[in-house]
């Protein structure tokens, strides 16, 4: 009997706490947010190469990363290396700010990884994209 | 791998000495036309050798094969070093046109003395392709992937050790990757010469690179060709020591310097470099701009020369002393410029200086500054201007107790100022505003940065449209960020409605309006949140609103009162008397909460109250609307459209 209040009261617990996160508002829209989102999409057009030839790809916690330097001319390599940093400052940045707006900065967590499924699925066939500490192409 | 290397001859020679005594006890009788000799396996630390095989066919040549040789944890298999020129004797041993299956178009040459223990070897490689080097560079090294390297190598020693080596290389269209490609080369071109002697268990070493073309990465850095470094220094087991060096920068000139690299705490323990007439914005943005993370600086450029001497010891720079000529730095978008600096600057950390900078202008958000001249007090990283004068378009910013100094990883600094006398027409042309009318006047108490946020203390005072602006609890939260958040209130008296409505061409209308703007907040210089509220001014003045300004407001604040002014008699009049006017928004969520004069009935309220002859009175009827439909309406009633679109 005892354990089955266990269980009950658990399940309730778990519920209810996923019933909190379910109500974080991912679609907010603050100037801090909007000023965030115009930074990535203008940045966005610069990346898109490096989606395409595989150099850079989407890891499983929500940002990118540089997978493969030798797609990019020499030349190149510190600007997509530069490209890829100021992409993952906007991106925590967005995590942070949309838990923040929120009224609970502790959603962080839950949100960077709702954003991290977001951003696999819809990424682009040829896309590098890392499952399970490993990179696959979509 | 070079006590490896001695290990190896030692052993080697030591088998082939006691061959030698057993070839020259055996040949007569044997009478064979080839002697050839198994030897165990030798093996020492970081170094072994399985079944080695010597052949000496009569015709003077030597074949030594290797089956298995580990150097370091570098394996190889079937080493074949054929020498054309095999000499054996009592005393020395020795192979001339010795080449090694390995590696096409290396020609090997070795001598080895018995009694001394001494010995040299000397390669000359003609076009050997850079891949096949790889076998013999340790796996965490950059590995050549295209090119071909010639030249000369030599390294001799005797039994206790390397004793000297030189290289000259001349390198072809070489490159090299490691396997994450932040490391790498393509198309280099050049020529390398190595020399070091050993004296005990000092090295003394010179050596000169001179890079013509081809281009490197190495993370953060980008370099092409036309470099050239020569330099000199010694080696002991503690320290590495550059006595004299001298890099030559393409298009930024000609550094100097010297250095005493600590290997056992693996830190810079001492460095001395010069530089003359430096060219900044070459130096800057190849050899330190990819340094800087994001922000202000790694988005800006150097222009200008600069003399340069650096002193540096113990974890911190002792003195510097720069002569700058017409130097500037200006970020790329132009929000903040600083040109033609000269000034001759000697900072020292332990001693107090004084800097004369002089500038020949700058621009600060749009804003052009004119020149001035700054004496800048130095006390180590502490920084202060007393009083300096910064020209802004027709009037001047006076700068007090500048203060800028550095604690833990952030720069803080404060100031106090005052602002006088800069025309709002040119400055609202500089900034790409509203052409304004009237002056800008005030003063700045005290604003103080952090490192995370720039705070002003007391009121910031100015004068506009002949009222007065009193900015209070000012904070700008991450100002060099992306997304910069001011909060603060605004108190604005007496504002001239005149020089307000001429200037944003919205109608006119004479009065006064007093504004209060609470618990304002902007995120990215967009309105986020605040409490607005304007209404006349107290008091007896000249109160007068134009047809246009009734209809701009109408269409402001919802339909209805521009058709009902064309149908009715009022037409007929230019301007109309008013007894208050009074409006208010509180924005939240990106919705303007709307009221008059006051709080009105129902839905309706007072925008502004009539009052004389002819009066009217103006209702506004939406109590919300969006905030940015309500600046879209503005635009348009402001850009002279009179027919306002009203939805």
């Amino acid at each position: 009997m005892n354990a089955v209040l266990k269980f009950l009261v658990a399940l309730v617990a778990l519920t209810a706490a996923l019933n909190v996160f379910a109500a974080a508002d991912l679609e907010v829209n603050t100037p801090g947010v909007n000023a965030i989102k115009q930074s990535m999409q203008a940045r966005h057009a610069q990346l898109a190469g490096h989606y395409n030839s595989g150099a850079v790809g989407l890891t499983a916690d929500g940002l990118i990363a540089l997978r493969d330097a030798g797609a990019v001319p020499l030349a190149q390599r510190q600007a997509v290396n530069a490209l890829v940093a100021a992409e993952n400052n906007d991106r925590n940045a967005l995590y942070a700010e949309i838990a923040n707006v929120n009224g609970h900065p502790e959603w962080q967590a839950e949100i960077r990884s709702t954003f991290a499924q977001r951003w696999i699925q819809r990424a682009q066939p040829g896309w590098w994209v890392q499952s399970g500490g490993a990179w696959r192409q979509k | 791998m070079l006590q490896a290397v001695t290990h190896f001859w030692k052993q080697l020679g030591r088998c082939v000495q006691t061959a030698l005594y057993v070839l020259l006890s055996f040949s007569f009788t044997a009478g064979a036309a080839e002697f050839s000799l198994n030897i165990a396996d030798i093996a020492a630390p970081d170094f072994s050798a399985r079944g080695i095989a010597l052949s000496l066919p009569e015709n003077g040549s030597a074949d030594l094969r290797i089956a298995e040789l580990h150097v370091r944890q570098r394996g190889l298999r079937n080493v074949s070093l054929h020498c054309a020129s095999f000499a054996l004797s009592t005393v020395s041993m020795s192979c001339h046109g010795g080449s090694l299956a390995q590696l096409p178009g290396m020609t090997l040459e070795f001598d080895y003395r018995f009694a001394t223990g001494s010995w040299q070897v000397s390669a000359a490689l003609r076009n050997v392709p850079g891949k096949q080097l790889a076998i013999f560079l340790p796996a965490a090294m950059p590995q050549f992937n295209q090119g071909e390297l010639s030249g000369m190598l030599r390294i001799s020693g005797e039994a206790s050790g390397v004793a000297a080596m030189a290289a000259d290389m001349q390198l072809a269209d070489m490159g090299f990757s490691d396997a994450s490609g932040l490391h790498a080369a393509e198309k280099l071109r050049g020529t390398v010469k190595f020399a070091a002697a050993r004296k005990a268990a000092r090295w003394n070493w010179q050596g000169n690179i001179a890079w013509q073309s081809g281009e490197l990465f190495w993370q953060p850095l980008y370099l092409r060709g036309e470099h050239r470094i020569s330099a000199s220094g010694s080696l002991d087991g503690a320290s590495l020591k550059v006595e004299r060096a001298i890099i030559d920068l393409p298009e930024a000139g000609r550094v100097q310097f010297a250095a005493l690299w600590d290997m056992k705490r693996g830190v810079l323990a001492e460095c001395k470099a010069r530089g003359d007439n430096l060219a900044l914005g070459k130096l800057f943005a190849d050899y330190a701009r990819p340094y800087l993370d994001k922000g202000a600086l790694a988005e800006s450029s150097l222009y200008g020369h600069a003399d340069m001497d650096w002193q540096y010891r113990d974890g911190a720079t002792q003195a510097l002393h720069l002569v700058l000529r017409g130097a500037g730095i200006a970020d790329a978008e132009r929000r903040f410029a600083l040109l033609g600096v000269n000034s001759e600057i000697d900072w020292q950390a332990d001693a107090p200086r004084t800097a004369n900078i002089a500038f020949a202008g700058g621009a600060l958000l749009g804003v052009p500054l004119g020149s001035g001249q700054w004496a800048v007090e130095m006390r180590g990283m502490e920084f202060g201007v007393a009083q300096g004068v910064l020209p802004v378009l027709d009037g001047e910013l006076e700068l007090r107790d500048f203060r800028l100094h550095r604690e833990g990883a952030a720069w803080h600094w404060q100031f106090a100022a005052s602002l006088s006398q800069v025309s709002m027409e040119q400055f609202s042309q500089a900034a790409g505003w509203s052409k304004m009318l009237g002056t800008l006047a005030g003063s700045i108490p005290r604003v103080s940065y952090d490192g995370d946020a720039i705070n002003v203390d007391g009121a910031l005072l100015f004068n506009m449209f002949d009222g007065s602006v009193a900015a209070t609890q000012l904070k700008l939260a991450d100002p060099f960020g992306r997304a910069p958040r001011l909060s603060g209130n605004l108190s604005m008296r007496e504002l001239d409605l005149d020089l307000l409505t001429r200037t944003f061409s919205f109608g006119n209308m004479q009065g006064r309006i007093d504004v209060d703007v609470n618990n304002l907040e902007l995120q990215n210089w967009q309105p986020a949140r605040f409490d607005a509220r304007l209404s006349s001014s107290a008091g007896n003045y000249p109160r007068k609103i134009s047809q246009k300004a009734v209809q701009n407001i109408s269409a402001l604040g919802g339909a209805g009162a521009v058709a009902a002014i064309q149908r009715s008699y009022l037409r007929f009049f230019e301007n109309f008397g008013y007894e208050r006017i009074g409006w208010s928004c509180a924005l939240r969520n990106g919705v303007c909460a709307m009221g008059g004069v006051d709080n009105g009935n129902g839905g309706a309220y007072a925008i502004v109250r009539g009052g004389g002859i002819p009066a009217i009175t103006v209702m506004g009827y939406n109590r919300s609307v969006s905030w940015d439909e309500l600046i879209t309406r503005l635009k348009r009633v402001t850009q002279g459209n009179m027919q306002a679109v009203v939805k």
